[in-house]
């Protein structure tokens, strides 16, 4: 095995220009969470208790998300992106018998920026025709909605708004996010 | 100009403290915070605030609010320049500009004006019984020329306004909210509708289209109003709901979305250039409650557009909220009872006020009021035809007349009110197509009730009282809680319409014996009574006819003026009653949006979603020029110094075909297939055969449709027993991912597979040429796997870069030369570049783009989506050796439909110009020799400069293949750009045929 001498290079590299932008004060914090770690486990219908129990244990969420919702600890998250597919957010799952679920390595394909701050709903819903009031979206809410015709992922995790961007459209679609948030006042972490 | 308004030294709801400059007509202006552009030139003395779209004939303020059609201006300055804005709703700030639109030199003096003296010529239809149909307007090319010369004069003289031609410089967003109850209106019966309906825990957004909440609360005197407003305000907040201001409800469509246009910034002298100028919002709500109020109507009089002429109550608003007196003299001609309150403040504030109340019979009670306040009241009167050049001195009364009027006296005035009775805003619900009906008490149409979770509320259900209407607007919120906790859509039991003391008396408009009379019921597009009766005399029985006709209620305000009016007079025309015409049916949005609004933030490099490849800023910077492939951006060609695009693809193509090219292929669908049931899949889908694909290799493959039309082609890979890596064409992605999971959800639920689109996941680039294995083997952690035998043709290996990252390789290739397609996570795609361009440098290689991609695939013959466009066959493409006939896939049994097996059909050929020094174009059309028309034989889909043979090339598709033409003379036909140039068909394999250079 050769040692990978070379660094992940962001979707956004070039243009991602942290500090302050806008008007004053901070609405928006905007942070391209990097080197995403992003795994699909998708089973089959007479396998999916089965195979998503082993996959709570393994990664040791220890509870199995409910459809549209997410389930995880402080370094794994279990999000229920399909009826039979979990993303698995953090960890690696490899190994998976074809019999109970197949698993996929897709950490590249997307783009991963972690939204917060008092206007972070307002400028999501800017682009995204989602009810995200907080008794419709709570915590560990997911959803696959559009932005700007773009299908994209979207859970709320403890830490804000986790925005999946496929990663061709990352760079175009977190223009629109920069440009619309200045008016809130924006802080790229 | 004299003027009889004036401000007054107190009162109003501006801010006195906030001083305002502004221009009017190049004019400085002073005025204060609160007031609109038009109070505040009301307030200067400027009467003359537009001229009319056909007669030019002056025009001042006629109301206080969006059904404004006198007081249309332009606001802002060259690219800024906003036409046709209501001077009524237009909020004042430091620095605006406005002038008036529609004249010259200026609205007070006008040349246009002299269109007036022609005035009887200018009637309805008159540009199409004139200009249109008679010689020798008919004369000329295609019956229109000189029409098309009068177009351009008549275009210029009939104007609202001129938009700027510059790019609008403003930014608009769009957006969307959500809620449980959605206020449109917030004056007496919304306010307490929200906060009824907050206080019960609901999430609401009252919205008010005005810079200031409280709707009808605002014109009313004395502090009562004020405070119930602001109580209202306070406990609304209290509770959690949002007040929208300067944002009007536009639109109501299906299943309780409302469209919303939210105006940030047009209040604002120096915006923050971060903000959007508007916004334009898609509420979703559970439930809507429409407290849109009422519009007053005017009376069709003689000369009623005149300067100085108004709603009755648009005098409240403009005295008690802005501070305005608007005359000293002033006459009132009413038929219903609310126009008595201006009556009172008016003469409160010192005016002289006399009242024509067309009733014949008052309480003794109201004329003993008036009489106590120095009111002059004479009932059974009122105006028939109002004085004045530019602006009102006075008019000419009628008087009851049995059932209709004569000739009264001579009166005096400096300002005219009408109330010709209220029209509720009913336009919202007619969005979602309820039909409003006739209150004959009230004489206006009011909302019925509807099965969608709508309520109305307040003057908009035809409640006149503000205590009633507050009432109203509790009720609306008791059903609306209701329907949200029930599921069911509750009924309002609130107070009926009406409420008015002594009821109202129809009248629309005003006419006497032998007198003609120039009375405008849609003053914006200068239609009079008389239009309306000469579209009756002329054979018009429909009231949509008619509008069209007579243009009546098409022009910025959408019939909110003169709608009513105009069916009342169609009406008696026909001797039907008013509900018998029918009603117009208000279309959104109510009130203007701008273009840009609706554009939102998707214009320029937004026009569209944008999708670059992992190595997009690494082509850039290694010279390449893009080109938009669908949404992807690729490399187009890498011009060298001095280069044309031409002189850069046959250079690189050239090179690719000598030593090593390298090629962003990213943009190839790319399709994971898991599962144990997959090789079953992939084997039902492509014509060819699938099921013994052993592990560690690749097939070309082409799927067909159901109907045996072929879909697409590409390459799968197998990686194990049970995992496959598809790449489709770039163009058919999608359709592939989307077609791929319909047969699994829809066909074969049982198959135990899952398809997940990873074209986001890899960075693909194509090494071709005869150096290209020598290319690969130097960037290898170990170069023996891509040796020949370790890596045959159509060998895939899962390998290891020499910088560490993990890599997937298969021998195959779209140029012809020996090739391979690597694949590495995108995040690593710039190192694969690094490491491959070091390599092909040294090898005198370089990097190509599509143009030089396309050039070396149509010599080898090689189709893409311009070849498989959704029409071609398998053996149209000349493929169809390659369709299995011992397995059963989509599209097996149609292909082979009588029609698509027949013979003639179009075959793929190989296309070269009979004189080789000629080119010909992609587009154009095949004929037979001493054949060009029609449609021809055959057509070209691609063309480009052979490097190998030196000269043009092409591939298309023509009747009978190369069997039927080979050796013959044909044109391609191009009869709109480059003309006939003679071709010859030939194979469409037109270089390597055998493929000895594929195969190393």
């Amino acid at each position: 095995m050769v040692e990978l001498t070379t660094a992940r290079v962001s979707a956004l590299s070039g243009h991602y220009n942290r500090g302050h932008h806008g008007v004053e004060g901070t609405g928006v914090v905007m942070h391209e969470v990097p080197d995403l770690q992003l795994w699909q486990l998708a089973a089959w219908p007479e396998s999916l208790t089965v195979a998503a129990n082993k996959l709570a244990q393994s990664t040791g969420v220890g509870s199995v998300p409910g459809f549209a919702s997410a389930a995880g600890n402080e370094t794994v998250a279990l999000l229920r992106t399909e009826p039979l597919k979990f993303w698995v957010y953090g960890a690696a799952v490899e190994g998976a018998n074809p019999d109970e679920s197949v698993v996929l390595d897709i950490s590249h394909s997307r783009t991963q920026i972690r939204i917060s701050g008092p206007q972070a709903t307002t400028l999501l819903n800017g682009y995204l025709p989602l009810d995200l009031r907080e008794g419709s979206f709570p915590v560990n809410s997911v959803a696959s909605t559009a932005f700007h015709h773009v299908g994209v992922t979207l859970w709320r995790s403890p830490a804000g708004y986790e925005l999946f961007l496929p990663r061709g459209f990352a760079l175009s679609l977190w223009e629109l996010l920069l440009e619309s948030s200045m008016q809130y006042g924006l802080m790229v972490k | 100009m004299n003027s009889p308004a004036r401000r007054l030294p107190k009162g109003g709801l501006i801010d006195r403290s906030s001083p305002i400059e502004f221009r009017w007509d190049n004019q400085k202006v002073s005025a204060y915070q609160g007031d609109t552009l038009a109070s505040a030139l009301m307030a200067s003395g400027e009467k003359i605030i537009g001229r009319s779209f056909k007669y030019h004939r002056p025009r001042g303020i006629m109301s206080a609010g969006v059904e404004e059609s006198g007081a249309i201006v332009t606001v802002g300055l060259s690219h800024r320049r906003d036409p046709n804005v209501k001077a009524t709703t237009q909020e004042l700030y430091n620095g605006l500009t406005a002038s008036g639109q529609n004249a010259w030199p200026n609205v007070r003096h006008d040349v246009g004006s002299v269109n007036g003296l022609f005035s009887k010529f200018f009637a309805a239809g008159f540009y199409y019984k004139t200009f249109m149909g008679i010689p020798p307007m008919e004369w000329g090319k295609k019956g229109t020329g000189i029409w098309m010369q009068y177009e351009k004069l008549i275009r210029r003289a009939a104007g609202m306004g001129t938009a700027s031609r510059e790019p609008d410089p403003d930014t608009y967003e769009h957006g969307h909210l959500f809620c449980d109850v959605l206020v449109a209106g917030s004056g007496p019966a919304g306010l307490a509708a929200a906060v009824s309906c907050a206080k019960a825990g609901l999430d609401v957004i009252l919205v008010e289209q005005d810079f200031e909440a409280g709707g009808d609360y605002l014109n009313q005197s004395g502090p009562d109003a004020l405070a119930k407003r602001d109580a209202a305000i306070d406990a609304l907040k209290a509770a959690g709901a949002r007040l929208m201001t300067r944002t009007t409800v536009f639109g109501l469509y299906d299943y309780g979305v409302a469209g919303l246009l939210e105006r940030v910034t047009d209040h604002l002298g120096n915006p923050d250039p971060h903000l959007p100028r508007q916004r334009f919002l898609t509420l979703r709500a559970k439930h809507t409650i429409l407290a849109t109020g009422a519009l007053e109507r005017h009376v069709a009089f003689g000369n009623n557009d005149l300067p100085g002429i108004m709603t009755a109550h648009a005098a409240n608003a403009y005295l008690n909220r802005f501070g305005v007196l608007p005359g000293q003299q002033i006459s009132i001609a009413t038929n219903n009872d609310s126009a008595y309150s201006a009556a009172l403040n008016l003469a409160k504030a010192g005016a002289s006020v006399k009242l024509l109340d067309a009733r014949a019979k008052l309480p003794k009670a109201v004329s003993g009021l008036l009489d106590t306040k120095g009111i002059e009241l004479i009932t059974g009167a009122t105006v028939l035809n109002a004085q004045g050049k530019k602006a009102i001195t006075g008019y000419e009364s009628a008087v009851a007349n049995n059932a209709g009027w004569k000739e009264g006296d001579q009166h005096d005035c400096d300002l005219l009110l009408v109330s010709g009775g209220w029209s509720p805003v009913v336009n919202l619900l007619s969005h979602r197509g309820v039909r409003p009906g006739w209150d004959a008490t009230n004489c206006c149409f009011v909302p019925v009730p509807t099965n969608e979770p709508i309520q109305t509320a307040g003057s908009a259900l035809g409640v006149w009282s503000t205590g009633d209407c507050e009432d109203s607007g509790r009720a609306a919120a008791t059903a609306a809680i209701n329907s949200i906790s029930s599921g069911t859509v509750a009924v309002a039991s609130g107070p009926a319409a009406g409420g008015w003391e002594t009821p109202i008396q129809p009248l629309y408009e005003v006419k006497v014996a032998d007198r003609s009379l120039k009375c405008f019921i849609d003053p914006q597009h200068d239609v009079t009574a008389d239009d309306v009766r000469l579209a009756h005399q002329e054979g018009f029985v429909s009231v949509e006819h008619l509008k069209r006709y007579t243009t009546l209620g098409m022009a910025t305000d959408q019939g909110k003026m003169g709608n009513i009016i105009g069916m009342a007079l169609m009406a008696e025309a026909l001797g039907k009653e008013i509900p018998e015409v029918g009603t117009t049916t208000f279309r959104p949005p109510y009130t203007p949006i701008s273009l840009g609004a609706l554009t939102g933030r998707g214009f320029g490099a937004h026009f569209r979603p944008l999708r670059r490849t992992p190595m997009h800023e690494w082509n850039l910077a290694n010279g390449a020029t893009m080109v938009d492939a669908g949404l992807w951006q690729r490399p187009w060609y890498f011009a060298r110094q001095g280069e044309t695009i031409t002189e850069a693809y046959i250079r690189e193509a050239t090179t690719t075909r000598e030593t090593v090219g390298l090629c962003d292929v990213t943009s190839l669908g790319k399709i994971a297939i898991q599962g144990p049931d997959a090789t079953d899949f992939i084997n039902r889908i492509y014509s060819n055969a699938f099921a013994k694909l052993p592990i560690g290799k690749a097939r070309y493959g082409i799927m067909l449709r159901d109907d045996g039309i072929v879909m697409d082609d590409g390459t799968t890979w197998r990686f194990s027993e049970t995992d496959y890596f598809m790449t489709t064409t770039t163009a058919h992605a999608a359709k592939v991912m989307v077609w791929l999971e319909e047969l699994l959800q829809m066909r074969w639920p049982d198959l135990k597979v899952h398809v997940t689109s990873v074209s986001e996941q890899w960075a693909g680039v194509a090494v071709a040429g005869p150096k290209s294995r020598t290319a690969l083997e130097a960037i290898m952690a170990d170069s023996a796997v891509v040796t020949n035998e370790a890596l045959p043709f159509m060998g895939v290996v899962e390998t290891t870069l020499k910088n560490g990252v993990p890599c997937r390789i298969a021998r195959i290739s779209f140029s012809g030369e020996m090739a391979f397609e690597v694949y590495v996570g995108s995040d690593y795609a710039n190192s694969l570049m690094d490491l491959l361009n070091a390599q092909a440098q040294l090898l005198d290689g370089c990097l190509y783009g599509t143009e030089a991609l396309g050039a070396l695939r149509i010599e080898k013959g090689h189709v893409t989506g311009v070849e498989l466009d959704g029409r071609a066959t398998i053996d149209d493409a000349g493929l169809g050796k390659m369709a299995s006939d011992k397995k059963s896939y989509i599209g097996s049994v149609l292909r082979k439909r009588p029609e698509l097996m027949k013979e003639g059909r179009p075959q793929l050929v190989g296309i070269f110009p009979k004189d080789r020094s000629q080119k010909f174009k992609a587009g154009s059309i095949l004929c037979a020799e001493n054949k060009v028309e029609g449609h021809g034989d055959g057509w070209i889909t691609a063309v480009t400069h052979s490097p190998v043979l030196g000269h043009w090339i092409g591939l298309g598709y023509i009747s009978g293949g190369v069997n039927d033409w080979s050796g013959k003379t044909l044109i391609a036909a191009d009869p709109v750009r480059s003309g006939n140039i003679e071709v010859e068909i030939v194979s469409p394999h037109m270089v390597d045929p055998t493929g000895e250079r594929m195969h190393g």
